[in-house]
C-alpha cells in the first residue's frame, strides 16, 4: 500500500508536519552568536511556541545551530558532533562569519565560508542576528521542512567524499571514525 | 555460566584502576563559551583536573595589529561577549593615556552609566548561569527576560543590542537621545523591584544554599598572591576594587560603596554580586543626577592618518569578572604594534579552577565555574 | 605619589646594580629596564619585600626591526595603589627566559602561550605544548613576520564575489538585479 504514489505523499505530509514542529536545537553554541540564544529561548521571544528548545545530546537534537565562526580545532568537533546526530537533521548558520568570514576574514584559525564543510540549510546574517531574525531563521526553516526541501543530510551523504575532501585540507591529523552509511 | 564468570573477573581486573576520566565540555560546559576540562575522578571526588582551551581562539590580537587605531573597536568588544564594554573603555582610555587627549566631563559621565548598565545586564546573565548550573531554570527565565529591558536601552544609546563600539577616544559616539535619561530611572526603579524578587527565589531557596555554602573555598591569605579578582576576590573578605584603588573615569566623584562577605565560597561571591546589583542602581541614578551638559566628543583627525607617538600604556577597568585590562604599544604609525588584552578569566579560568576542583564533587563542577566567572572567548582571544 | 615612587627607585637600584628607571609618568606607574638574567630575583624582590602582591600582566612586543622580542612584567601593588612595570628584552633568534611560574603560578598560562605564539622558550616549563592552538605546524603565529592575511587565503575557502571589500550592495545588484532604494544609496560608498 505504501508504495501506491499517493499514500507516500500523504505520509510524508504528515512526517513533514511533524518535524516542523519540533525543533530541537543542540546546545552547543560555537561562537559568540550564543549569546543571543538565551533571549530567544526565554520570556519576551519565547521560541519554544515555534517548537524549538534545546537537547543536550547529539543524537536527540535536529538542528545544529552554528553560532558564529569557527575555529579550527571547534570545526572538529562540529563534524564529528553533526554525523553524530540522527537523521532528521538540519544546519543553520548563524552570524557573518558563518557566510562569509565577518571580520575574521583574514584570521588564520577561523574558517570563511561552513557550506563547504557542513551542509547549510538556512543562514542567518548580522553581527549579531537579533531575536527576531534567529526566530525567522526557525521560521525559514520550518517552511523549507514543511515543503521537503529541507535536504541538507542527503546532499552530505551523496557528497560525503567532495565534504571529506575539504575537511581534511583544514585538519591534518584526521583521527576521527569514518562513518559508513 | 562459566562465560559470565570470566566476564566478572574481566571486570574485576579492570576495576582495581580506580581513578576515571571525565570530560566536560566543550560542548557547553554550563559557561558562557566552549572550553574543557578533563576530569580524573574516584567515585564522584574530583582528584585532578586539566584545562583545556583553544576553542574560541580568533587571533584578536594579530589582527589588531592589521587595523588601525579605530577599527580595532569592532573587534574590541567581542573579547567577552556578555560585557563588551569594559573593554573598549580601558582600550579608549589606553589610546588616550599614550596620546594625552583630553576627554568632557559628560563623556566620563556617560561612559560610567555604559559600564554600569553593561555590569547590570551581565549580573543578570549571571542570575541566570549560577543557577542554571544547579538545575534551577525559573531564575534564567526571570532574569534573562528583564535583562532584555536593559539591552533595549543600550539599542536606544548605541544602536546595538550586545556589540555597541559607542565608547571611543576622546569621549562617546553620540549623545543621550531625547528623554533618555527618564527611560533609565524607569528601568532602574523596575529593576529594584525586581532584585527583591530575585533574592526571595534564589537566596532563600534552601536548594540554592545548601549547594553552594562551603563550596569551592578560596582561602583568603592566598587569594591575591593566586590572582583572584573582582567579585571572586571580594568574596574573600578582602576589599578591592579598582574604581576605588586606581580610579578612571569618575567614579572618585560618585558615593557607593564596595560590599565584601567573608567564607570565600560560592555563597560568598553570590552574596557580593547580589549586593553589587543594588550598589550599581545606585550609581546609574547618581550619574543621571550629577551628569554636567557640555560636549561628549572630543574629536580625533582622520583615523587613516591618526598616528599615536612611540611608547605604550595599559588601562585597567573593573569589570563583572574581576580586572580586564589593555596594553597597547605604537611604533608612531597608524596600527598598533600589539594590542594585548589581560582578562580576569585568564586566571581564574586556567590555573585557579584546577586548582579549586580538586577534592570537589563532580555535581559541583559547573557551578564553581560559574562563580568564578570564566569566560573562555576572553581566555582565547 | 612622587615620594613613594623615588623611594622605590632607591631601593631598586640599591639592590639591582643593572636596574635604569623610567619615571616619566605623571600617573601611578613606574618602568624599570633590566637584562633578562635579573627579571626572576627582581620579581621576587618586589613582591616578597616591597609588597606588589598582584601580577597584574605579563605581556610580548615583538621589535622586528631592532631582532628583539620585549617581555613586560606588570605588577600592582594593593598597599601603595602603585604598578611598576619590568621590561627585558630577549634576543629574537634565540629567546629564552627563566621560568617564573614558581613566584606567581598564574604566570605559567602566560608562559604556555608566548611558548606557542611567539616561540620563547622558558627553561623548565612543564606543560603540554599545545595551548591554544592544534596541529599547528607554522612559525608562531603572533611574529610580525608571519602573515596571517595570507595564509587564510592559502588555506581556506572565500566566499566569490567578497574578494575585495567593497561595497556589498553593488554585488548584490550585479547577482539579481536588485535596485537599491534612494534612502540607501547615500550611505553607499
Amino acid at each position: 500500500m505504501i508504495n501506491d504514489k499517493n499514500s507516500q505523499k500523504i505520509v510524508d505530509f504528515i512526517q513533514n508536519w511533524a518535524r516542523k514542529h519540533s525543533i530541537w536545537v543542540l546546545a552547543y553554541g560555537t561562537g559568540c552568536g550564543a549569546i543571543e540564544i538565551p533571549p530567544t529561548m526565554t520570556s519576551r521571544y519565547d521560541a519554544e511556541r515555534l517548537g524549538v528548545r534545546g537537547a543536550a545530546t547529539p543524537r536527540q537534537a535536529d538542528v545544529l545551530l552554528i553560532t558564529g565562526y569557527l575555529t579550527t580545532k571547534t570545526l572538529k568537533r562540529v563534524i564529528r558532533v553533526y554525523e553524530q546526530m540522527q537523521d532528521p537533521k538540519y544546519v543553520i548558520g548563524f552570524g557573518s562569519c558563518t557566510i562569509n568570514g565577518g571580520m575574521y576574514y583574514d584570521s588564520y584559525n577561523t574558517i570563511k565560508v561552513l557550506d563547504k564543510y557542513l551542509p547549510v540549510d538556512v543562514y542567518i546574517n548580522g553581527c549579531m542576528p537579533r531575536p527576531e531574525a534567529v526566530l525567522s531563521g526557525f521560521a525559514k526553516l520550518q517552511e523549507l521542512i514543511a515543503q521537503g526541501k529541507a535536504n541538507g543530510a542527503q546532499k552530505y551523504k551523496d557528497n560525503l567524499d567532495w565534504y571529506r575532501e575539504n575537511q581534511k585540507k583544514i585538519i591534518p591529523n584526521w583521527v576521527m571514525p569514518e562513518y559508513n552509511w | 555460566m562459566k562465560k559470565y564468570l570470566i566476564l566478572q573477573k574481566n571486570i574485576q581486573d579492570k576495576m582495581r584502576e580506580k581513578a576515571t576520566t571525565l570530560y566536560l565540555g566543550p560542548q557547553h560546559p554550563g559557561i558562557t563559551g566552549n572550553m574543557m576540562v578533563r576530569l580524573k575522578v574516584e567515585g564522584d571526588t574530583i582528584v585532578k583536573a586539566t584545562t583545556e582551551v583553544g576553542y574560541l581562539h580568533r587571533a584578536f590580537e594579530k589582527l589588531q595589529e592589521k587595523r588601525n587605531w579605530l577599527q580595532s573597536f569592532t573587534l574590541l568588544c567581542r573579547f567577552c561577549v556578555p560585557e563588551p564594554d569594559p573593554v573598549e573603555e580601558s582600550y579608549a582610555r589606553a589610546v588616550e593615556l599614550l596620546e594625552g587627549r583630553e576627554v568632557p566631563e559628560r563623556a566620563k559621565y556617560i561612559r560610567v552609566l555604559m559600564l554600569e548598565l553593561a555590569r547590570l545586564g551581565s549580573y543578570m546573565l549571571w542570575y541566570g548561569g549560577q543557577n542554571g548550573s544547579l538545575g534551577l531554570y525559573t531564575m534564567g527565565q526571570w532574569s534573562v527576560g528583564d535583562r532584555n529591558y536593559i539591552l533595549d536601552l543600550f539599542e536606544e544609546l548605541t544602536g546595538g543590542r550586545i556589540y555597541h563600539m559607542y565608547i571611543w577616544p576622546g569621549g562617546v559616539r553620540r549623545d543621550f537621545p531625547e528623554g533618555f535619561e527618564d527611560k533609565v530611572l524607569r528601568t532602574m526603579d523596575y529593576l529594584e523591584k525586581r532584585v527583591k524578587d530575585y533574592d526571595d527565589l534564589m537566596f532563600d531557596n534552601a536548594i540554592f544554599q545548601k549547594r553552594t555554602q562551603g563550596v569551592g573555598i578560596i582561602p583568603k591569605e592566598k587569594a591575591v598572591e593566586w590572582g583572584v579578582v573582582g567579585p571572586v576576590l571580594r568574596g574573600c573578605g578582602i576589599r578591592s576594587d579598582i574604581r576605588i584603588d586606581d580610579p578612571y573615569e569618575v567614579y572618585d566623584k560618585l558615593d557607593f560603596e564596595v560590599p565584601t562577605a567573608e567564607g570565600g565560597d560560592i555563597w560568598a561571591r553570590a552574596l557580593v554580586r547580589r549586593q553589587e546589583v543594588r550598589q550599581s542602581i545606585k550609581i546609574i541614578r547618581q550619574v543621571i543626577e550629577k551628569i554636567p551638559s557640555g560636549d561628549y566628543y572630543n574629536p580625533i583627525p582622520n583615523p587613516q592618518k591618526w598616528t599615536l607617538p612611540k611608547g605604550d600604556a595599559y588601562a585597567r577597568t573593573e569589570a563583572v569578572r574581576g580586572e580586564v585590562g589593555i596594553f597597547i604599544a605604537s611604533d608612531g604609525g597608524t596600527k598598533p604594534r600589539r594590542v594585548h588584552f589581560r582578562g580576569a578569566a585568564y586566571v581564574h579560568g586556567i590555573t585557579l579552577l584546577e586548582n579549586l576542583l580538586v577534592g570537589e564533587n563532580v555535581a559541583d563542577v559547573s557551578a564553581i565555574m560559574n562563580s568564578l566567572g570564566t569566560c573562555p572567548p576572553e581566555i582565547e582571544r | 605619589m612622587d615620594e613613594l615612587k623615588t623611594k622605590i627607585i632607591e631601593r631598586i637600584k640599591a639592590n639591582f646594580q643593572d636596574a635604569t628607571e623610567n619615571n616619566s609618568f605623571n600617573y601611578n606607574r613606574l618602568d624599570f629596564n633590566v637584562n633578562k638574567t635579573t627579571v626572576p630575583s627582581i620579581l621576587f624582590y618586589l613582591k616578597d619585600e616591597m609588597g606588589f602582591k598582584h601580577l597584574s600582566h605579563i605581556t610580548c612586543v615583538d621589535w622586528l626591526e631592532e631582532g628583539e622580542l620585549e617581555l613586560i612584567f606588570i605588577v600592582w601593588s594593593p598597599v601603595d595603589k602603585i604598578k611598576v612595570f619590568v621590561r627585558t628584552r630577549l634576543d629574537r633568534e634565540n629567546p629564552v627566559m627563566d621560568n617564573i611560574d614558581m613566584i606567581w603560578r598564574q604566570a605559567h598560562t602566560y608562559e604556555r602561550e608566548f611558548r606557542e605564539m611567539f616561540g620563547i622558550q622558558f627553561t623548565g616549563l612543564e606543560a603540554p605544548q599545545d595551548f591554544l592552538l592544534e596541529d599547528w605546524d607554522g612559525p608562531p603565529p603572533m611574529r610580525r613576520d608571519f602573515h596571517t592575511e595570507e595564509y587564510a587565503s592559502e588555506t581556506f575557502f572565500e566566499r566569490p564575489g567578497r574578494e575585495d571589500a567593497g561595497d556589498v550592495r553593488e554585488e548584490i545588484i550585479k547577482r539579481s538585479g536588485e535596485e537599491i532604494p534612494d534612502f540607501a544609496k547615500k550611505y553607499s560608498r
